[in-house]
C-alpha cells in the first residue's frame, strides 16, 4: 500500500499538472466563447462546462467521441491538484496561514461551482388570478405523465423522465399496470395537421389525435428566444396486449385519454413538474404604468402562501428585486400574461449560493494576511538594518 | 503502482463522485387540480374602461372558419380560431395616441410569451411591413412559451393619426402557424374610411 501512495502524490501535487490544466482551461473558455455564437449560453454550459468531455460526432455518423476535456474534468483535476499540493508541501506555520486561507477559498470556489452545476434548479410558476398551485415547471425538461383520473378526489400520477424516453427501452414501474414502450423520441419536432388527401408514411400513432398529425423531427435549437419542443410515439402494452400507440407532445394540450381495467387514464408530455409541500395562490397581479402611457412602472404579485398543516398562511407581495424566499426556494417576479391577470414567477433553488461569497472573502482575507506578514517582516528587517 | 495509472484511476473516482442521479419512473398522488376561477370585472368598471377611438368605421372581413366571440368593451373585435394545438385567440383593440411607441408595445407582447425584450436596434429586423387599402401595418411573428406550452403571437400594429390599432393572434404554436396565411389575408381586408 505504501508503494501506491508516492506516485499518486507526486502526480497530483505536481506544478506541471497545474500549468497544463490552466492552459487547457484557457483553450476551453476561448473555444466555448466562440461556440456561444452558434449554441447560446445554455448550449455552451451543457457542451463545454457541465460535462467531463467535449464531444464531437464522427463526420458522417451520429457517434460522439470525446475531443477535449470538459469543465468537470479540468475543474475536478484542478481541485485534486490543489488539495494534493497542499498536503504534500504545506507545513503549518503562522507565516503561511495566509496561503492556507487563500487556497481554502479557491477550493471552496471550485467545489461551489460543481455543486451549483449539480444542485441548482430553475423552474417557472405560472398562476392565473385566483389559481392555486403547489408545483412549478421546468423551463426545458419534459416528462411523460400517465395519470389515473378515476378517483374523484385525487389523481394517481406516474411520470417518466425524458431521459428514459430517449433511451427507447421498455419502461415498467411497480404500480403501473402496463408497460410503456417509447417507439420514437424526437428532442425537437414540428407538428402539422395531416391534410385530407395528404400521402406520405402512415403515422405510427393508432390512438388519440396522433393519426391526424405529422410529426417532423427538427434539429436541436440553442437560440435564446427559441426552445426545443419534444415529441414521442408511445406504445402502451397491458398484460393482455397493446392498448395502442399515442403521439405525445407539449403542443398537444388537449388530454388524450383511454380506459384500462375499468380505470380512466390520460397520457401526455408536459414540462417536468416539481411539487412542493405548500401552495401559492395568486390574489392579485398589478401592472402599474406611468400615467397616460403604456410604459410599465412596476409589476407585483400579491400571493397567499399556505401549508397543508396550517403552519403558514400568510400574504406575500412579490415585486421586482423583492423576491419571496421560502423553504430554500426563491420566487422572482419574471413576467405576466393574459391581460395582466396571470403572473409568471421564476423559482430558483441553489443550496450552494453562499459558497462563492464565502470563498471570495476567504481568498481576500488570505491575501491580505499573507501580504501583511511579508510587509511587516520586510519593515522589521529594514529597521534592524538601519539600527545596525 | 506505475505513474501512468494515476490519471485513469483518479478520473474514475471523480466520475463516480459526481455521477448524476439515475432517471426513474416516479409515482405520486396529487389532489385534482381546480381550474382558476373566471374573474369578471364589475359592469360599471368595464364600461368606464372603454377607450373612445373616434374611428369606429374601420372594417374588416374575417375568414368564415373563425368564430366571432361575444363583444367585450375592451375589444373592437374578437375571434376564436380552432386548430391542431387547441384554440387561438384573435383580439382587435384600439387606443389613443401611440401608447408608448411601437417598441414598448412589441416588448410587452414578447413579455407575454416569455421572450426577452428587443433592443431598439433589433426592432426593424423583426418587422414585416404590409401595405393594404392605403394603410400601413407593422407585422410581427414571435414564438415563445405561455403556461409552459409553445405559444406563437402574430401581431399587426396600425398607426393612425391620434390612435393605434392592434390586431393580435395568440395561441398554441401549431394552431397559429396554420392560421398565419389566413391572418395575413385578414389584415389585408382592414379598411378605413
Amino acid at each position: 500500500m505504501r508503494d501506491l501512495w508516492p506516485p499518486f502524490r507526486d502526480f497530483f501535487s505536481s506544478l506541471k499538472l497545474t500549468i497544463v490544466l490552466l492552459a487547457l482551461s484557457i483553450i476551453l473558455v476561448f473555444w466555448a466563447t466562440l461556440a456561444q455564437v452558434r449554441l447560446g449560453v445554455w448550449g455552451v454550459q451543457e457542451h463545454f462546462f457541465r460535462t467531463f468531455f467535449v464531444l464531437s460526432k464522427i463526420p458522417g455518423t451520429d457517434i460522439p467521441v470525446p475531443v477535449f476535456p470538459g469543465g468537470y474534468f479540468i475543474g475536478g483535476l484542478l481541485l485534486l491538484n490543489l488539495i494534493a499540493a497542499h498536503f504534500a508541501r504545506y507545513q503549518a506555520s503562522w507565516k503561511k496561514s495566509g496561503i492556507a486561507l487563500t487556497h481554502l477559498g479557491l477550493v471552496l470556489l471550485l467545489v461551489g461551482e460543481l455543486l451549483t452545476g449539480l444542485w441548482q434548479e430553475e423552474y417557472s410558476l405560472r398562476l392565473d388570478e385566483g389559481q392555486t398551485k403547489n408545483y412549478s415547471e421546468s423551463f426545458r425538461i419534459s416528462e411523460l405523465a400517465l395519470i389515473d383520473h378515476t378517483d374523484p378526489q385525487h389523481d394517481d400520477v406516474f411520470v417518466v423522465p425524458e431521459k428514459l424516453l430517449a433511451r427507447g427501452r421498455d419502461i415498467t414501474a411497480p404500480q403501473l399496470p402496463f408497460r410503456v414502450v417509447p417507439k420514437a423520441w424526437y428532442p425537437n419536432a414540428r407538428l402539422q395537421m395531416r391534410g385530407p388527401n395528404q400521402g406520405g408514411d402512415p403515422s405510427p400513432a393508432t390512438q388519440g389525435i396522433g393519426p391526424r398529425i405529422i410529426a417532423t423531427p427538427l434539429p436541436l435549437t440553442y437560440k435564446m428566444d427559441e426552445r426545443n419542443v419534444p415529441a414521442a410515439y408511445i406504445e402502451v402494452i397491458a398484460p393482455e396486449g397493446s392498448l395502442g400507440t399515442w403521439l405525445v407532445s407539449e403542443m398537444l394540450v388537449e388530454p388524450q385519454t383511454f380506459t384500462h381495467a375499468g380505470r380512466t387514464w390520460s397520457i401526455g408530455l408536459r414540462l417536468q413538474r416539481n411539487y412542493k409541500p405548500y401552495a401559492l395562490t395568486l390574489l392579485e397581479f398589478s401592472h402599474d404604468r406611468y400615467a397616460g402611457t403604456e410604459i410599465p412602472k412596476n409589476f407585483s404579485s400579491r400571493v397567499r402562501l399556505t401549508t397543508p398543516d396550517g403552519r403558514d398562511d400568510r400574504e406575500v407581495l412579490i415585486y421586482m428585486n423583492n423576491p419571496l424566499r421560502y423553504a430554500g426556494l426563491t420566487f422572482y417576479q419574471a413576467g405576466f400574461d393574459n391581460n395582466d391577470r396571470t403572473t409568471v414567477l421564476q423559482v430558483v433553488r441553489n443550496p450552494s449560493w453562499l459558497i462563492p461569497y464565502i470563498a471570495c472573502v476567504l481568498m481576500g482575507l488570505g491575501l491580505c494576511i499573507q501580504f501583511g506578514i511579508s510587509l511587516f517582516t520586510f519593515v522589521a528587517k529594514r529597521r534592524t538594518a538601519q539600527a545596525g | 503502482m506505475p505513474r501512468r495509472f494515476c490519471l485513469p484511476v483518479s478520473l474514475a473516482v471523480l466520475a463516480l463522485l459526481t455521477s448524476c442521479r439515475e432517471a426513474r419512473v416516479e409515482h405520486y398522488r396529487v389532489p385534482k387540480e381546480k381550474p382558476a376561477p373566471t374573474t369578471v370585472a364589475p359592469a360599471d368598471a368595464m364600461a368606464s374602461a372603454t377607450v373612445p377611438t373616434g374611428s369606429e368605421a374601420i372594417t374588416w372581413t374575417a375568414p368564415a372558419a373563425w368564430t366571432p366571440k361575444p363583444p367585450s368593451p375592451m375589444r373592437k373585435g374578437s375571434y376564436a380560431i380552432a386548430g391542431a394545438g387547441g384554440e387561438a385567440d384573435l383580439s382587435i383593440t384600439a387606443f389613443p395616441g401611440d401608447t408608448g411607441g411601437l417598441l414598448a408595445n412589441l416588448n410587452r407582447w414578447r413579455g407575454q410569451i416569455s421572450l426577452p425584450p428587443l433592443a431598439g436596434g433589433e426592432l426593424e429586423a423583426s418587422l414585416l411591413h404590409l401595405d393594404a387599402n392605403g394603410l400601413h401595418f407593422d407585422v410581427v411573428d414571435f414564438v415563445g412559451t405561455s403556461n409552459g406550452t409553445p405559444t406563437r403571437l402574430l401581431g399587426a400594429v396600425l398607426s393612425r393619426p391620434g390612435e393605434t390599432w392592434f390586431f393580435k393572434l395568440t395561441g398554441p404554436e401549431a394552431t397559429v402557424a396554420a392560421a398565419k396565411a389566413d391572418f395575413l389575408a385578414f389584415i389585408q381586408t382592414v379598411k378605413a374610411p
